[in-house]
Formats: structure tokens, sequence, C-alpha cells
């Protein structure tokens, strides 16, 4: 290895890789942001409020880096039931913007939801961890969901349905990791995938085939099969009677407008179609730093943090989307290896769970801006602007460090 | 080393691979399908099909005196905007308006800097133009790309009350102020809001609701066309009427001429306030634009503070009007009896002491009791009695009274001033620095350590007026009439205090005879106020009856000399001004 490559990677070769991708994602997120702030070196600028958050966010991770991962191992129920008491704070405080999803600091807001999901990882890897002769067996999988449900109910209450949605992301790549069997994962997923093809009475048989055929593929006692086949296709249909009955108004929605973006352009689905025409009238190379037209004349909403991948789409044009998904790509893949090169079992898990929550983020996010996804406040890590959020991701990046070291 | 070992299975790692890889490529995919297959498409339409929420306006409410007159009104100007995208030669283009509206290029600039907000948003540079510079700008269009002009309302005062203080005046907003402010208003950096006075009181209930128009607009906001009809109208401000009598208040500000103090005429039945003057005052006029820094400079630094609404914000000892606060705990307590007759000699030596406190009457009033001691305002009988007082007990009544306490009147910035109590004293003076029977030697004359603000005088003596139950003190004729907390004395306190006031206009002897009228009976105490810059102040408090009314006075002269001989012909041409007047002051 060359002098220079052993400077940059230091003597983890993988940490210095994902150190070097998030310093280009922040380095990114500054560029755009510097771009929409209307006077970026005043303080109340998102640019400048951001430098102040990454600083201050730096300055925790160095603090949590002197942590030990034994510490972490031992007390991971400590720190779940800590962060979930710590969800019921804002119920106390006064409701900022109607929700009861921050606590106000004074010089910035933390939202406990956000700590939760990594609470929650912590206490299923705990679980998974102390039970891994038996992974093998179906009920395994029961407590990592009924933790993962107490968790994203709890968030759900706040109400912050994003929030409550991306709780369950890690627990299907956790369980896969762990050694779960795949057919165990099918069942789960199973359900869900029924719900939505409930949509459509036409997807909804195609599924219903292709469902039979594979848990004929499958081995086990047929009444069993037989009796969860049909419990998924009655889920299917049982689902239209809940959506109509105890959805909120607003939730339902926001699936409509996400199915048909055209309905209603000044509504609430008129910030996908701003998204989308700043998206495609970047082009290839974009219009220029500080020349997104649509950025510029404030079209675009939130573009400081949900919308700020489509800043980029505008001004970067492709281009920059490219090197953007690259770098979100070396990040996710880069801490794959981390787990993967882990040596105990309880910290690759860990980092599993951290890496989909970030990855969750990352594709969610995306998909909004490009009409693939609802309308969800959910911010991309290390680009998005917002203190709570950052602060989280060098969280979970010092957990990985501390996790990698062992 | 944890317990377990990690076995992960590279199939998994994989498997995860797999999915990740296969997320990216679609989100990629689908970036690649709008931004160059689609290009086209979104670029024209960003170009051409933009839908732009525009703010639109309605005029602010006006603000009428309590018998319709328009007291401030709008008077359409002017104003240009930059849009900064747009501009081929900022130091070209400003080099032609600064020729044009003889604006300086710097100030200009300057202007174009606190109001940006962004590239591609009108900036206001200039205002109040005229009709003439507008022509002028408009023939030479072509040069001034980027550059726009549209109507903005301005205030306009009437000539009548232009520097009445209260009504206050308008501020353009700059960036630092919006995060404070109520977001459902929509300020916008370079909009007026009101900055004090009543401007700002009612800002809410003047300023205008905001209206919306959705209109196209293409890459550089230019308007294509309004779309649809969602947009929403804008409304103007509703309008203010004050309890306040333009003319009474012109007839008050002429009697002060040029002395520095403040008057105040008020209905104590509705806490109606009909004059609130303050001199000296200043034009209102110079909030509406084109004053020059040196102007300002010279307006701040004036040794007068013609920029201070005296009446809320102008602090004084209240003097002998503050013997009431005695007379009152002495009867109410018990302390003596009022028939019961003192000797005064002209000075006051209290026991153990050989200080000698003098009577303004230098040979003495003889023998004195309490309704000759209020109504020829003797000070050595108050030297004597208010030995039988605490101190507690004391500043306690100074407060029932509402000294040291806001008055509640809709203006904002009002002061309390100050009672000083026991714990005053030792924060000031020491522990032992101070004794009760000295301090209260002062305090029963109201000299001393207290300060009061001419308004709560005016609430004092409406308190008396009423016997304990006064509406608050209000300017906006439409708030409900409200009360203060009722002042519980006996019938008989009241009207011997009452009857003291009486005397003091018109008994032989009394210290405000010079305000007596034939036709109307007025009460009053007159004050004459020593302290440390100058001539003392001249105060007359009182009240009287007219049309079925009780009307009640603050007289104030900064420095004047006696409140006998300077405040009291003030209040007597007051009183006057309402009989040949006729005044209607009916309640509304």
């Amino acid at each position: 290895m060359s002098f220079f490559s052993s400077y940059i990677y230091g003597p983890n070769e993988n940490l210095g890789r994902l150190y070097l991708t998030v310093s280009s994602l922040i380095t990114f997120g500054l560029i755009t942001l510097y771009s929409i702030s209307t006077d970026p070196l005043s303080i109340n600028s998102s640019f400048m409020r951001q430098v102040i958050f990454i600083i201050f966010s730096l300055f925790i991770f160095l603090i949590l880096n002197q942590i030990n991962v034994k510490t972490i191992h031992d007390n991971s129920t400590l720190i779940y039931i800590f962060s979930f008491l710590l969800c019921f704070v804002p119920f106390f405080l006064a409701p900022v913007e109607n929700t009861y999803r921050w606590i106000d600091l004074g010089f910035f807001y933390i939202q406990p939801g956000e700590y939760l999901k990594c609470a929650t990882i912590i206490l299923i890897a705990k679980y998974l961890s102390n039970h891994q002769l038996e992974v093998k067996e179906n009920y395994i999988v029961v407590i990592p969901i009924l933790i993962a449900f107490l968790s994203s109910f709890l968030v759900l209450n706040q109400p912050d349905l994003g929030t409550a949605a991306i709780i369950f992301a890690p627990v299907l790549p956790m369980m896969l990791w762990a050694g779960v069997s795949i057919f165990t994962l099918f069942l789960l997923i199973a359900p869900v995938i029924t719900i939505i093809a409930a949509s459509n009475s036409v997807i909804f048989n195609i599924w219903g085939i292709l469902m039979f055929i594979i848990f004929l593929a499958f081995q086990g006692s047929l009444i069993k099969r037989i009796l969860i086949y049909f419990a998924n296709i009655f889920t299917g249909l049982l689902f239209p009677f809940f959506w109509n009955d105890f959805l909120n108004g607003y939730q339902r929605q926001r699936f409509i407008d996400f199915l048909n973006p055209d309905l209603d352009p000044m509504g609430s689905s008129y910030h996908i179609i701003q998204s989308i025409t700043a998206i495609g009238s970047g082009g290839l190379f974009g219009k220029g730093w500080g020349q997104g037209s649509q950025t510029q004349l404030k079209f675009l909403p939130v573009q400081e943090s949900d919308f700020i991948l489509s800043v980029i789409a505008e001004e970067f044009g492709f281009f920059g989307i490219a090197v953007i998904m690259f770098l979100f790509f070396m990040l996710i893949k880069t801490l794959l290896d981390i787990a993967f090169k882990s040596s105990d079992y309880y910290s690759s898990l860990v980092i599993v769970g951290l890496t989909s929550i970030l990855f969750s983020h990352i594709f969610v996010n995306s998909a909004m801006t490009i009409g693939l996804m609802p309308v969800k406040g959910l911010p991309t890590p290390f680009v998005s602007a917002g203190g709570s959020f950052m602060l989280l991701c060098f969280i979970i990046l010092s957990l990985v460090t501390n996790l990698s070291k062992n | 080393m944890l317990k377990i070992e990690n076995k992960a299975d590279i199939f998994h790692y994989r498997t995860l691979l797999f999915v990740l890889i296969l997320s990216i490529l679609t989100l990629l995919s689908r970036y690649f399908y709008l931004q160059v297959i689609e290009h086209e498409r979104y670029s024209s339409k960003s170009k051409v099909n933009s839908v732009r929420a525009q703010a639109t306006y309605a005029p602010r409410g006006l603000i009428l005196d309590r018998n319709g007159v328009v007291l401030v009104e709008n008077y359409p100007t002017y104003i240009l905007t930059v849009t900064p995208y747009e501009l081929d030669d900022q130091e070209k283009q400003f080099q032609i308006i600064s020729d044009i509206t003889e604006i300086s290029i710097d100030e200009l600039s300057r202007r174009y800097k606190k109001y940006y907000q962004g590239k591609f948003l009108p900036t206001i540079i200039a205002k109040n133009l005229s009709f003439a510079e507008i022509s002028q700008i408009e023939e030479r269009r072509l040069e001034l790309n980027g550059i726009q002009y549209k109507r903005f309302d301005e205030r306009l005062y009437n000539d009548m009350l232009k520097d009445a203080h209260f009504l206050g005046y308008l501020r353009e907003l700059d960036r630092e102020s919006l995060p404070f402010l109520d977001k459902s208003k929509l300020y916008r950096a370079g909009e007026l809001i009101g900055w004090q006075g009543l401007e700002k009181q009612y800002e809410n209930e003047l300023r205008y609701s905001k209206g919306i128009d959705y209109i196209e607009v293409d890459t550089f906001g230019r308007k294509i066309n309004r779309t649809n009809e969602k947009n929403i109208p804008a409304y103007p401000g509703k309008n203010l009427i004050l309890s306040i009598d333009s003319k009474l208040q012109q007839f008050s500000k002429n009697l002060l001429t040029d002395q520095r103090g403040v008057i105040l005429v008020s209905n104590v039945d509705t806490g109606d306030i009909l004059s609130m003057v303050s001199n000296p005052s200043y034009n209102l006029d110079i909030y509406r634009g084109e004053t020059t820094d040196s102007d300002w400079k010279n307006l701040l630094s004036d040794k007068d503070k013609p920029i201070i609404n005296r009446n809320i914000a102008g602090l004084y000892p209240p003097g002998s009007s503050f013997k009431i606060i005695t007379a009152l705990n002495l009867i109410e307590d018990g302390l003596l009896d009022p028939e019961d007759s003192l000797m005064c000699t002209g000075s006051y030596t209290p026991p153990g002491s050989s200080n000698t406190f003098n009577c303004w009457k230098g040979d003495g009033h003889g023998l004195v009791d309490l309704n000759k001691a209020i109504a020829q305002s003797c000070n050595v009988y108050f030297y004597e009695t208010v030995q039988l007082i605490k101190l507690s007990d004391w500043t306690k009544t100074a407060k029932i009274f509402g000294f040291q306490n806001k008055t509640d009147i809709d203006l904002p910035n009002e002061l309390i001033g100050q009672i000083p109590d026991k714990e005053f004293f030792i924060n000031t003076y020491g522990r032992w620095g101070w004794s009760e029977r000295g301090v209260l030697l002062n305090l029963t004359l109201g000299q001393g350590d207290i300060l009061v603000t001419p308004l709560q005088s005016l609430r004092y003596i409406n308190h008396i007026a009423s016997k304990g139950k006064t509406a608050k003190l209000k300017l906006n004729v439409n708030k409900k009439v409200e009360y203060y907390d009722d002042i519980i004395l006996s019938e008989q306190t009241w009207d011997r205090i009452i009857k003291g006031l009486y005397d003091v206009v018109n008994m032989e002897g009394g210290s405000g005879w010079r305000a007596m009228q034939s036709e109307v009976k007025l009460y009053g105490k007159t004050s004459t106020a020593e302290n440390p810059h100058g001539e003392p102040h001249a105060w007359f408090n009182g009240f009287f009856d007219f049309g079925g009314q009780t009307y009640s006075l603050v007289v104030l002269v900064e420095n004047g000399g006696g409140g006998g001989a300077v405040a009291s012909p003030i209040a007597g041409e007051i009183v006057k001004f309402f009989t040949n007047e006729q005044v209607k002051m009916v309640n509304k």
C-alpha cells in the first residue's frame, strides 16, 4: 500500500474508505446548500446552520468513539428502554407543528424517534445473538418483529408515519444476516405484497398463483402451508375494508396523490410535480451551480432537506446524480464489507441493521423526488440539511467505528 | 471479543449487495429517463409552465377619531424594485436611476443589499417616486432591464394630528425581524409593519389579509397568465376608531405652546381617552422615507426628547397629589379624627431630630384639619400625621391605585414607574442608611424615590372620581369596556377626599383656585414636584361632571413651576373648551 493511501485509509482500510465517502457526501451537500441559501454566510442560512450541525456532530462522534463495544452490548436493553422513554418526552412538551416528534433544545430540535430506530436494532441484535442456535426455527422471528412493532407503534402516535415504517426496514436484512431461513422470511413479506396486490384484481390473481407455486416448492407440513396460503389471501381481501375504515384521510390522500400525481397540480402532489420538473429540466449536465430556476425561484418546496436531491439533479444534471448515487453505493457497500469482516456476530448484526436504516432513507428519499414513492419527510443521510438527523448519522458512524474495532 | 463469532455467509452478503445494486440502478434509470430521455419535455415545462404563487395586497385599515375625522390614511406612491438576475450592468443602471431620482448610488446599493431576497426575487431599492420620475424611467425602459416599478401604499397623517405619538408608525421589515413574526400573516422583507404606537398595537386588525394569485411564469419569473380560480382574494384591513377628539387634542396641544409637558383628558365612565398630548413632539411624516441621517440624529439627540411619548414613558415625581394616599390611610385605618386640627407654624421638626422641614407657606397655615390640609396642600399637617402610618401600609395603598403597574392602555412600551418599599430602600441605601420615619416625610409629599407616568396619574384620579370602580383606560373606542380591580373604601372616606378636592379649586385659599369655573364643578389637586433637573414640575390632576358624564384630566408642565400657578389655569382652559364647544361627548 502506498504512503498516500495508507494516510487516507489508515490502519483499517474499510473504515478509511467509509470516512472518505462520508466526507465526499457532506461536501456535496454543503455545496448544494450554499447554492440555495439566499445569504449563505448569515448565521441563519441553511448552509451555515449545516456547518454548525456538522461541527457539533463531529464533536459528539469523537466523544462516542471512546465507548467500548462491550458496554454497548451489555447495556443493549438499557439503551432501548432509555430511547423508548425519551420518545414520551415530547408528549409533555408543547407540540411542534402539531406533532409530538420533537424536543426543543434551544439551539436545535432533536427527534427521539430517530434514536429509537438505532436502539431497536441494538435490541434485536442482542436477542438474535443470544439465541443464535435457534435461528433455523420459525419462531425466532416473533420477538424481533414484536420489538419493531412496539417501537413503531409508539412513533406512529407522535404521529410520524415515515419513521414508524422505517423501523421495520432493518428487520428483514438482519434476520437474513443472522441465518433465518429464506422461506420463513418469505412468509413474513408475503402478506405485505398481498396487501399491495389487493389494489388491483389482475395483479392479485397473478400473485395468488405465484404464491401458490412458491408454497408448493418449499418443504414442511402440507396443512400448515395451505393454512398460511389462505390466511394471505384473506388478508388481501380484507384490506379494502381496513383502508376505508382505519386510515386517516390525509394518509389515504398521500397514497392517492402518489398513484396519480397529475390529479391536483396545486394540492399536495404539487411537490412531486415541481420536483420532477426540476429534475427533468436539469438534463445531462445540469443548469450550473446556483442557476437552477426551479430551485432559485422557490418552486421547489423544502429544498434544503426533503428535496435536496432534486436541487442536485437540476443544477448538476444526471452527471451529478450519478456521482451522488455512486457515493451512496460506496457508502452502503463499505458498510456491508465492514459487517462481513466484523469478527463477532452481535457487532455484525448491528452494523447490518444500521446500514439498512441509512439505505432505506436514501432509497425512500430518492424515490420520492422522482415520484416512485409518496411524499414523506425523510431526509437523505449526510446531504440533507437538518441537525437531528445529521447527528443520528454521525452516531451511526461512531457505532460502526466502535463495532468494527472489536 | 464478544461471546459469539461472526459467521456471516457470503451468500447473505451477496444477496444484500444484489438488492443494493438493483435499487440504485432502479433509481438511476428513473433519473436517466427523466433527465435525458424526457429532458426536452421538462425543460420546456420549467421554462413556460411553472405555476407560482404571487401575493396580492389590499389597503391597510384607516385610523379615525371619535367623530369620524380621518387621522391616518393611505397614500399611493410608486416603488422601484430590482430583480438581480435580470440586471445587465448594475453600476450603469443604478447610475441612471440615481440621476432620475437623485438618490445616491451608495444609498441604492445599500438598500439593494439590505433587502436582497434572492437572485430571482424583486428587491425594493427606492420609494416615494413621483409620477414624473416614473415617466422618465418608462422612457428609458430599454436601458433598465430588470428594474420595475409598482404601486405601494404609504401612510399619510392628517395635518391636525401628525405629531401625535400614540398613532405610531410603520417600518419596513428587514430579514432579521422576519423569524419573530406570525407565519400565518405571510410577512415578507420590505413590507411595512406597525412598529410603534397604535399601528403596532393593532397591527393584526389594521393589516390587510394578503391574497394569493396563482400565475404561470417562465424561467425569468415573467408572468405568462393567471391560471385558475383557486386564487385567494386580498382583503383590506379593518379601520380603527379612536376615542380621541382631535379638536380637543389640538386645543390642548396649543395650551402647552412651547412648554414641555403632557395633557390627558379621559372619560371616567368608559376609560376612553379624549386627548393625549405629549410636548414637544415631531412630525410623523419623517417615517415616510426621505429623512436624511443627520435629521434623524438631530431628532434622537434632542435634549427635550421629542421622540418619547411622555404620557406612558415619561417618569416624574408626583408631588402633593400623593398626600391623598396618606389621607386615605389615616381615615380608613381610623388613625385620627379628620375634624381634629393641628397647628401649622410654617415648619416641622421631627421628635429627636435637629432637622427642620418647612411648609411651602413660610408663615404657616395656622389651625389645619384634614380638609384644609388637602385644599391648601399644607405640608406640616402631613409631616406630622404620616408619622402614624407604617411604610408598608403606605406603599400598599399607592399600589392599589395602580402605581408601579401598567395601566393596560392599548399602547406598546408603557413604563410602570416606581413606588419604593422597604426592600428598595435597603437595596439602595443599605440596611442602616435610611429610616422609615425619615423617608415617609418625603413620600407623603410625593417626593423622593417615587416615579409615576402621567397616565398612571390619570388612572389614580379616575379611581377617586368613580369612588373606586373605574374603567380601564383605552384609545380604541370599540374596545370592550373593562374595569380595574375595585378599590373598596367606605363611602365617607371617598366623600371626604372628594370634598377636599372640591375645596382645592373652589375654597377661599385653595391651591387650585386658578382653575375654577363658574358653570362646571371642578375637583382637583395641584402638585409642585421638586426634581433635580431645575424648576419644579407643575401638575394638576382633576375631574368634573359635564353633560351627565364624568371627565378627568391631567396637566403636567415639566419644570414649569408651581402647580397652582402654572398647571391650574391650563386645566381651567380645558374645562372651558367643554362648555364653549358644548362638546358632544356622548358615549359611543
